[in-house]
């Protein structure tokens, strides 16, 4: 196949896909299987994020969930305390995670291997202190603690909802595919080959981290905002939760790190079989997730796509 | 005063000083030469001159412009780059994609353009058959070549060789020489550090000898190759004496 | 100086003394093989356990049964990384954190099915006793497990240094190539690390049992914790986890003194985060970088 044959090929199977899966609400009635899908696209949004930076550079980023929390409180304070309506408050979610994220990603981004790892979480953890003690501290009124804030009620279905965060998700996956094909890119995956070399050969290795970085943050923050308003209430302890960070690592790692459809096939799969394991053998279910994780390590850890891909020798997906 | 100056670097490692006060400058079209013993600062000189290490003191003066202090991938898009000692592609990448890196952000050409500049300097440099290969499946001399190809692709005017023959045999070297004379009839100048002398005194116009980071020499190969100190620094004192 | 600030400096370096304890397993095992055990508070949650059942069926002094919690963790230790972790070690680093995450919520969670989630505590008859001097408390079974953890790291540091596996291992952290072509057996040399790491841990969780609330899903705070002290020492600087441990201790007493109780850990990662961004190599410059 030529490149421009396979790019026709990518075009048709992704607008395929885009009509098929924007179409799951008009063909169920089943809120169960909405809400199902709903999450499935989230977590493909959020494992996108992180692979954005971690899987193509290879800094592993051990506190991705902090933009998704500053982004849900974004959202939560401006909606609940100022009033504001949905759309400017995720907008407003997006903007702030990524300016937050700018002079973060400029000093952790120089370290290396576990030191970058260990950073960022240790700054996501300090954010989700900052959250559940900044009002008792300074006697004030404003992250609401550990009491957590609830959001207006929305007057919308859960249609609404699952169109949000597909719009957020196919902007993520977008990005997956300008990375697939542009400067940008290739900057990117050169980094993670030989950061050395790469800055040698005129990479502007810190300049594109960073972009790396603040990008996988502003849509972060945008799906903070957006599933905050969908579950109308949130606390430092679930926005900020560690196990989002492990989930979004995992589902990425599942597929294939630095693929494109890595993160779309890993948050696909463990998101079902999260869903039908949790429901049917409930206390085992933490116990049979990490069984699974010590399996794919041990036996593909490449993640699926990387797999397929050593084995068919196909360099397309 | 040539296209590139080097004033007076010097470069402390704590107490170690690995480079001291070493000047030269590099003509338009010019190949010099650069030998030393193991250790004598060869490698130190290029990775300051390309701002990989922060010089102690000195100057690098690039194109008329004070470039030292500045970022390599800066120093690279501005036209000087190197071919590093311990061969570092992208190893998963392709040859091509290899190349592409430094056609996109060392030359800092838009996708199309890259492509076509890549596919020139792959032809040019002899690696058409092995394009598609993973980088880190092709052969050391065809690697070799690859650090070239990266270095042209960037849009070099003037290229570091740090020992890029290490490591090919007799009949590859000839082959890798064809290929600098003609990297320097396409307009650019060299610096060479090569251990393998019949290769830097074949194809060097002008030659600098270090020895302990400092500059104990400079001339033509034929100057260089019997002045005494030259001798004593690769040999010992009493070969000279014999 | 008054003695509240007395009082939060000693608090401060008793629970340094705890905090390096358990610290210097995780830094042994991070220095010589470079994976990040994220299960590393699983361990000291089974070395409090194996003291607590002891305590609990024969009535053994929790100090007591430190070797034996010890000796357990070390058996575990040993084949984990035999079994499993040294099946990835020679792939990227990211594995292995991730692999070691599996762990944690196998270890914690099967924990969960056998103890459920009930918190326990062990009572002896020192329990909450304290040396009363000069207006200053000390408890009794902190003091104890303070001078417990500085002779186990002078132990771990001596048997680093002295003795032959131990020189054997020192060599691999170096160069693992080098030690292999020398006819050490790396593979045996990290099961070995990891059995020594994680039996260290044990014991320190058999010391902080008598004062600590001991439950399955204790771990991932004493893991975070532990993170914290070897960066601030010096990630693979053995008696980096000391002083990581003394800054760390004194740090969050003065801030639970001087500000408030919550506020602390917020205080730990901030110098956590700063100190990775200005000095990764530690409080005193020797851990390693990248």
């Amino acid at each position: 196949m030529t490149r421009e044959s396979r790019k026709r090929l990518f075009w048709v199977c992704f607008v395929c896909s885009l009509v098929v899966v924007g179409l799951i609400p008009v063909f169920t009635q089943s809120e169960y299987l909405l809400r199902l899908a709903s999450l499935v696209i989230l977590w493909i949004g959020m494992a996108g994020c992180w692979n954005i930076t971690s899987g193509y550079t290879g800094y592993i980023d051990f506190g991705p969930v902090v933009y998704f929390g500053i982004g849900s409180y974004a959202t939560a304070i401006a909606m609940a305390k100022y009033g504001s309506p949905f759309f400017p408050a995720v907008a407003l979610s997006g903007i702030v995670a990524a300016v937050i994220s700018a002079p973060i990603g400029l000093t952790t981004l120089r370290l290396r291997g576990a030191y970058f790892a260990i950073a960022t979480f240790a700054f996501a953890e300090t954010m989700r202190q900052v959250a559940l003690e900044f009002d008792r501290t300074l006697g004030v009124s404003f992250f609401e603690g550990s009491h957590g804030i609830t959001l207006p009620m929305p007057d919308h279905e859960n249609t609404f909802f699952f169109y949000c965060i597909f719009v957020v998700t196919v902007a993520v996956v977008l990005v997956h595919y300008s990375i697939e094909h542009s400067k940008f890119g290739f900057g990117l995956k050169a980094i993670h080959e030989a950061e050395d070399a790469a800055e040698i050969a005129g990479v502007n290795t810190t300049g594109i981290k960073l972009r790396a970085y603040v990008t996988s943050a502003f849509f972060l923050g945008m799906l903070g905002g957006i599933e905050a308003y969908w579950i109308t209430y949130i606390t430092p302890a679930d926005v900020f939760s560690v196990h989002r960070t492990v989930q979004m690592v995992i589902m990425t790692l599942l597929g294939g790190m630095g693929t494109f459809l890595g993160p779309v096939v890993g948050a696909s799969f463990l998101t079902i079989v999260s869903e039908i394991l949790g429901t049917t053998f409930v206390e085992y279910y933490l116990i049979m997730v990490g069984a699974i994780i010590i399996c794919i390590i041990l036996i593909m850890p490449k993640g699926i796509i990387g797999t397929i891909k050593d084995w068919k020798g196909l360099r397309f997906i | 005063m040539g296209v590139l100056d080097v004033r007076e670097l010097t470069k402390h490692f704590g107490a170690l000083t690995a480079v001291e006060m070493v000047s030269f400058s590099l003509e338009e079209g010019e190949i010099l030469g650069m030998i030393g013993p193991n250790g004598a600062g060869k490698t130190t000189i290029f990775n300051m001159m390309i701002g990989v290490y922060p010089v102690t003191s000195g100057k690098v003066i690039f194109g008329g412009r004070d470039i030292t202090g500045m970022k390599p991938h800066r120093i690279c898009r501005l036209g000087l780059t190197k071919t590093s000692q311990i061969m570092e592609p992208f190893p998963a990448m392709t040859v091509f994609e290899n190349v592409l890196v430094a056609a996109l952000h060392g030359g800092q050409m838009n996708m199309a353009d890259s492509r076509k500049k890549t596919e020139e300097v792959i032809d040019f440099v002899g690696l058409s058959a092995e394009s598609e290969m993973p980088a880190a499946a092709v052969s050391v001399p065809s690697r070799r070549r690859l650090e070239l190809a990266r270095v042209l692709a960037s849009g070099a005017k003037v290229l570091l060789l740090d020992e890029n023959m290490a490591g090919l045999n007799p009949h590859e070297i000839d082959e890798a020489l064809d290929l600098l004379r003609k990297i320097r009839a396409s307009g650019k100048s060299l610096i060479v550090v090569e251990h393998i002398m019949r290769a830097v005194m074949g194809i060097s116009d002008r030659i600098i000898v270090l020895n302990y980071g400092a500059k104990i020499a400079e001339g033509s190969p034929e100057e260089v190759a019997n002045n005494d100190e030259v001798i004593e620094a690769y040999l010992g004192k009493r070969a000279v004496s014999l | 100086m008054d003695t509240i600030f007395l009082q939060a400096v000693i608090n401060g370096l008793l629970l340094g003394g705890v905090y390096a304890a358990y610290s210097a397993g995780f830094s042994l095992i991070f220095g010589v093989m470079g994976v990040v055990n994220l299960a590393h508070g699983e361990l000291i949650m089974l070395g409090a356990f194996t003291s607590y059942w002891m305590f609990q069926i024969w009535h053994m002094d929790p100090y007591l049964t430190a070797p034996f919690s010890a000796a357990f963790l070390f058996v575990f230790g040993y084949f984990i990384q035999r079994y499993i972790i040294n099946r990835v070690i020679e792939l990227p680093h990211i594995m292995s954190y991730i692999l070691t995450f599996g762990i944690h919520l196998i270890v914690a969670n099967v924990a969960v099915k056998l103890w459920t989630h009930d918190f326990r505590t062990i009572t002896t008859s020192y329990s909450g006793a304290n040396a009363a001097l000069m207006g200053l408390n000390i408890p009794y079974a902190r003091l104890a497990t303070f001078f417990l953890a500085l002779f186990v790291i002078a132990l771990l540091w001596f048997f680093l240094a002295r003795t032959e596996t131990g020189r054997a291992i020192r060599a691999t952290a170096m160069d693992k190539e080098v030690a292999r072509l020398m006819g050490v057996d790396i593979r045996k040399i990290y099961a070995i690390t990891f059995g020594l790491g994680a039996g260290v841990t044990g014991l320190a969780g058999a010391a902080i049992s008598p004062f600590v609330i001991i439950f399955p899903e204790m771990g991932l705070e004493y893991t975070i914790v532990a993170f914290c002290v070897v960066v601030l020492g010096g990630m693979g600087y053995m008696p980096g986890a000391l002083w990581g441990g003394f800054i760390l201790g004194v740090a969050q007493s003065m801030a639970a003194t001087y500000l408030s109780a919550g506020i602390s850990v917020a205080t730990t990662f901030l110098i956590l985060f700063f100190m990775l961004v200005f000095r990764p190599t530690g409080i005193v410059g020797k851990g390693s970088v990248a």
